[in-house]
């Protein structure tokens, strides 16, 4: 099980949820973050910091975000220590977000 | 007790490899978002395939605390026993069925302060239990209070002005119980915990593995300077048997022997003290324990891992020596004729009082 980051991360990627994850299992692409779902101990704690509503339970997820589960697999796979990773072709395939949206 | 052993449902190499998933209860894991708990969790799920085990012979048995909900969350048997008892418990367990594999979940409230009794004991007697200590140096459950293990000073709703008391250290506690097997870890440091937990199921007796966990709530950050990195390799020493016991970055750092007798931080260019946890001898183990207090790092990992007989097999073999000598003998006999018949009791007559 693992909790996931959705598309309201995007371009906005505001970290708190990294600073806030006790087991440092949350890692920065160019565009958003993901949870690495081997890493993530369920424990939640990110959910309630994001200030734009992007974390979910995978068990909860919304239906149109469920593909964020493989792209944070693809992001991460094969990462252990947290560090800059690339945006899977998934998630660079996005529209920008609006300036001040 | 005859009974449950016909119970006994031994695993078979034609069992299917079980994966972490499979030791996930469908109960809905209750605590506060973000504890440690949750990575402890995490990581005995993920190691308990590895015993090759059927979960029906796997027990985990708690007291009371946050941590004591841990067998909820385990698709194995488990108990959800009594305030600091649950050592005593599965003492009776490992002892009656010594075919299972039998973990203690307890804290440092449960297992140090109403429980101490108990742990010592079990720990003497080297019962086949392991025992998981997670401290968090809190009481977490009842919102806030100092515990055995708080500093001295710490100020809590219940020590408002600081707390007079001195804390155990329970590795130095389990040494001086005569436990054979003692090891500490972190919460959130999966790989070495896994390493260490491998490391206790394959002792056999009682292994106590004190494990650092965060209390976000009520201690929030009480480890910190043991998990952040670029910070934490000053502060920790990893514990290998048979390896010179160095630290810092690039393990520049040394610990030596005092003059006193004790461990204490050396310089570079020193020759550090080779650690060896198999000695007989638990006194370089204690000493490694009281390592902080001489200003040195704080050791994780295998401070003492010494064989000697378990109780359950005493027991065993007790009772088979016995009957190999003496006959399977009976009741009356054993109560050689002083015994006495309790009459069936007369009705009452009448309402007045007893």
């Amino acid at each position: 099980m693992t909790y996931v980051i959705g598309a309201n991360c995007v371009d906005v990627k505001d970290l708190t949820c990294v600073t806030e994850c006790p087991v440092d299992c949350i890692f920065e692409g160019d565009r958003m973050l993901y949870i690495h779902p081997e890493q993530c101990v369920d424990c939640g704690a990110c959910e309630p910091v994001c200030p734009v509503e992007a974390i979910y339970h995978v068990d909860d997820l919304p239906a149109d975000w469920l593909w964020h589960l493989d792209a944070a697999a693809e992001a991460t796979a094969g990462r252990e220590e947290v560090e800059p990773v690339p945006d899977p072709p998934t998630v660079l395939a996005l529209p920008a977000r609006p300036a001040n949206g | 007790m005859s009974e449950s052993r016909l119970l006994t449902i031994a695993g078979s190499a034609a069992d299917p490899p079980l994966s972490a998933r499979d030791f996930r209860s469908d109960q809905e894991v209750r605590w506060c978002p973000g504890c440690g708990d949750y990575a402890i969790l995490a990581a005995v799920q993920g190691f308990l395939p590895e015993l090759g085990l059927r979960r029906e012979n796997i027990v985990f048995v708690s007291g009371i605390g946050c941590s004591s909900r841990f067998p909820y969350y385990l698709d194995t048997y488990g108990m959800h026993s009594i305030h600091g008892r649950a050592p005593a418990i599965a003492t009776g367990l490992a002892v009656s069925r010594p075919d299972l594999s039998v973990w203690v979940v307890t804290g440092d409230g449960d297992a140090l302060s109403i429980g101490g009794n108990h742990l010592i004991h079990a720990l003497r007697r080297n019962v086949n239990l392991k025992i998981l200590l997670f401290n968090n140096r809190i009481y977490g459950l009842t919102k806030g209070q100092y515990s055995p293990t708080s500093e001295t000073g710490k100020i809590t709703k219940s020590t408002p002005a600081g707390s007079l008391d001195h804390p155990f250290n329970p590795v130095s506690l389990a040494l001086g119980a005569e436990a054979g097997f003692v090891a500490r870890t972190i919460d959130s440091d999966r790989k070495h915990l896994t390493s260490v937990l491998r490391a206790a199921a394959a002792h056999e007796g009682t292994a106590l593995v004190e494990i650092y966990q965060n209390c976000n709530i009520f201690n929030d950050g009480a480890f910190e300077q043991l998990k952040t990195p670029g910070v934490r390799d000053d502060f920790v020493l990893r514990l290998e048997h048979g390896a010179p016991m160095r630290y810092g970055p690039d393990g520049a750092r040394t610990v030596v022997r005092d003059p006193g007798g004790g461990l204490r931080p050396g310089g570079p260019d020193d020759v550090a003290v080779t650690h060896d946890a198999q000695t007989s001898d638990p006194v370089p183990a204690f000493a490694l324990s009281r390592l902080p207090e001489a200003g040195g790092p704080t050791p994780i990992g295998v401070f003492r891992s010494v064989r000697r007989p378990a109780y359950d097999r005493l027991v065993v073999e007790q009772g088979e020596r016995a009957l190999a000598e003496r006959g399977p003998g009976s009741v009356a006999d054993l109560l050689g004729g002083d015994a006495w018949t309790v009459p069936e009791p007369q009705p009452r007559v009448g309402g007045g009082p007893a």
